[in-house]
């Protein structure tokens, strides 16, 4: 079996399951909600053998190009999204966090996507890879479910404004407070992977802790962000609809973080 | 200037603060940052002196993005002190001195009637709290009991211990700002050189470039030596990722280079006369050399990586060897034979444009010049309070999100052989996993007989 056989794989199981996802909301029937899950979590077994054979397969990390970086990234979400299902029970985000793998996944597979591994550059032969790379992309994937969470919670509010009748799947303060929740997570993990072991393998490889390079910016602006979330909640009391706008900047500034400083900023960071 | 502190110890101005940072900082990300004069010139036209006066080409190290580091710093201080006080006071003195009323206006509250005297009562909440790791201080009276149970305490002073740790980060900064010390070691094999402030020498001992199977990069080598008082005292293969550490001196891999200025360079004499015949030359930049009796050779420039520029004159585009190319000389008897650039990619490049009348050719066949290690030298007294932040940084946010502090307030009273009970819970965080824990250990209770 190889990685090029094994990550379609992946990409149709999510396929599927998004499509269970999506026909549970419709049908209203949490059965097929959990027939999705187990889709979902075939494809990820899939997808982690897809991981390791390349990893095999190109003897580094599996995400030192833009290929890889998104099929890790897919990944990560996929696995937010599962822990996230089993913590807080909850099948309502799943569907649309599916949206985004299956974006990230089709993104992957593209073309545009040059797929051969390259040997590593010198600079980026370190574990520090591994730490750095993991752990922040775990965070922006929780952050994926704060987004997520956020804009049903606007969703939510405009149906209950026009009298519609909510589900209790789509219940605006479970979707508030899973949104804090997915948060409170995705912060302490995108502050250890992104800036505490960012900073320390700059000090490793480039000889400074912080260059002011536009990636490293990024990611303080994006910290920055999710500091405004916490605080406007926390000490404002700020929940609702402006907490929901916030995390939503906050996930779009994580993803240009990831992806739109590699395409429109130039800088130290420009290895994929 | 107590309006000046009220200013600094409001919360609207630390997040008006952190907005104003985050758009100064994206500001920064759109305008490239620390190029030349003329590439703003380039790029901007006229707004390029605006730019460079508004400190917006050195933006994060301009006077005003500083200043808003430096405020939002004083007001991170100012908050965090004044929050200080009554959490310490929180947590050395829990309030015992509380009646129902104030219990069943928390949001976590329950009312019921034990069927227990006052003194097993206790004792089966104590046994209860216990079993649950709480702590608890209580006053008891005759007929009245009240009890403050808490744990995970230390969770209260988690986002205190962020912002320490974020001013730390930023007084790490500030050192390395002021304190640090860094400079470039271009070494060739065998050099040494005396490092600035640091009493002590670096020799490079060797230098290799390992490539892939497909010609890439794979490291780049440098064996160092430090050398003190003319003893050799440690000794290390320093890589990219790979540094040398003495005395706080650290020592990075940073780039390398070849001195083409210097190169030598190897040519292939083609003379259609049968007798000359080939004969290859080895000559370096700047030298004449004589070939035979008529003919002398003279190598006056070589670039590795040739290019034409706008106006058409030849420069190097990099220091790598990608078209090498040597601007010769040949001269016989005294008079021109050749002169042109000759390019060891391209052979038959020259031979189009001969020398007038002339039967000689040359090719350049070979070249090289030496080549040296650029070590990038670092002393930063700023890094040790950076890892002390980033550890304390993670510290803090562990305890803020998952070191959850717990209270519970307990009234009890006695009632002709019964005990009437009001409790009260404070959670500021993850509310409904308390609530929960409340109503088990109101359960618990319930079930004592």
């Amino acid at each position: 079996m190889k990685e090029a056989t094994l990550f379609p794989l992946a990409f149709l199981l999510y396929i599927l399951a998004a499509f269970f996802y999506f026909a549970s909301h419709f049908s209203r029937r949490e059965k097929l909600a959990k027939s999705g899950s187990a889709v979902a979590l075939v494809g990820f077994l899939v997808h982690n053998l897809a991981l390791i054979l390349r990893t095999i397969e190109t003897g580094h990390a599996p995400f030192t190009n833009m290929y890889e970086s998104l099929s890790f990234f897919a990944w990560s979400t996929v696995l937010a999204m599962v822990i996230a299902e089993r913590v807080f029970r909850f099948y309502r985000l799943s569907a649309y966090l599916m949206l985004i793998v299956i974006a990230l996944m089709a993104l992957a597979s593209s073309p545009l996507m040059p797929k051969e591994a390259m040997p590593l550059v010198p600079a980026l032969q370190s574990y520090w890879l591994w730490l750095h790379v993991s752990v922040t992309l775990l965070g922006e994937a929780f952050f994926a479910i704060a987004f997520v969470a956020s804009i049903l919670y606007l969703l939510a509010l405009r149906k209950e404004k026009a009298g519609e009748k909510i589900s209790n799947s789509l219940n605006p303060e479970k979707l508030d407070s899973l949104s804090y929740r997915a948060v409170a997570i995705g912060f302490p993990l995108f502050t250890l992977g992104g800036l505490v072991f960012g900073m320390v393998w700059a000090n490793v490889a480039w000889g400074r802790y912080w260059s002011w390079d536009p990636k490293e910016v990024w990611s303080l602006i994006t910290w920055f962000v999710f500091a405004l979330y916490l605080h406007t909640r926390i000490v404002m009391g700020w929940k609702g609809r402006r907490s929901a706008w916030i995390a939503i900047l906050g996930f779009l500034a994580a993803l240009f973080t990831y992806f739109g400083v590699n395409y429109l900023l130039s800088g130290l960071h420009s290895y994929a | 200037m107590s309006s000046l502190i009220r200013f600094f110890t409001s919360v609207k101005v630390a997040i008006t603060l952190l907005i104003i940072l985050t758009l100064a900082s994206i500001l920064g990300t759109l305008i490239p940052q620390g190029r030349s004069h003329e590439e703003y010139l380039l790029h901007y036209g006229q707004l390029a002196n605006l730019l460079e006066k508004l400190q917006l080409t050195k933006l994060y190290q301009s006077f005003w993005y500083l200043t808003l580091l430096f405020l939002f710093g004083l007001n991170l201080t100012i908050c965090t002190l004044l929050r200080l006080p009554p959490k310490i006071k929180r947590l050395l003195q829990p309030r015992v001195d509380f009646k129902p009323p104030d219990l069943e206006a928390l949001r976590f509250h329950h009312s019921l009637s034990l069927n227990l005297s006052l003194d097993s009562a206790d004792q089966a909440l104590r046994e209860i709290l216990k079993s649950r790791h709480y702590r608890w201080g209580e006053k008891k009276t005759e007929t009245e009991l009240t009890i403050n149970a808490r744990k995970r305490m230390a969770g209260i002073f988690g986002s205190d211990i962020v912002h320490l740790a974020i001013l730390l980060i930023l007084f790490g900064g500030i050192i390395s700002g002021l304190l640090s010390f860094r400079t470039d070691l271009a070494l060739h094999e065998g050099e040494v050189a005396e490092v600035a402030w640091a009493g002590f020498s670096v020799r490079l001992n060797s230098f290799e470039t390992e490539y892939y199977p497909n010609g890439q990069v794979k490291d780049w080598k440098s064996s160092l030596t430090v050398v003190e008082n003319g003893r050799e005292i440690v000794s290390k293969i320093v890589e990219v990722n790979h540094p040398l550490n003495h005395k706080n001196f650290m020592f990075y891999q940073s780039a390398y280079g070849w001195d083409w200025d210097k190169a030598e360079v190897e040519l292939l004499l083609r003379s259609a006369e049968a007798e000359a015949g080939e004969k290859r030359v080895k000559v370096k930049t700047g030298e004449k050399i004589k070939v035979d009796d008529e003919t002398e050779i003279q190598l006056h420039r070589f670039l590795p990586d040739f290019v034409l520029d706008e106006n058409k004159q030849p420069f190097s585009r990099s220091n790598e060897p990608n078209n090498p190319a040597a601007l010769v000389e040949i001269t016989k008897n005294g008079e021109k034979a050749f002169s042109g650039w000759l390019f060891a990619r391209f052979p038959e490049f020259s031979q189009l444009h001969p020398g007038k009348g002339s039967s000689l050719s040359a090719e350049l066949k070979n070249y090289s010049a030496s080549q040296y290690s650029v070590i990038h030298v670092s002393r930063d007294p700023g890094t040790r309070f950076i890892w002390a932040g980033c550890i304390l940084i993670m510290l803090g946010l562990a305890l803020a999100f998952y070191w959850l502090p717990r209270e519970i307030r307990f009234y009890l009273r006695s009632e002709g052989g019964r005990t009437a009970l009001t409790a009260g819970g404070i959670a500021t965080k993850n509310r409904e996993s308390f609530a929960k824990e409340m109503e088990t250990i109101i359960a618990l209770l319930r079930k004592k007989k």
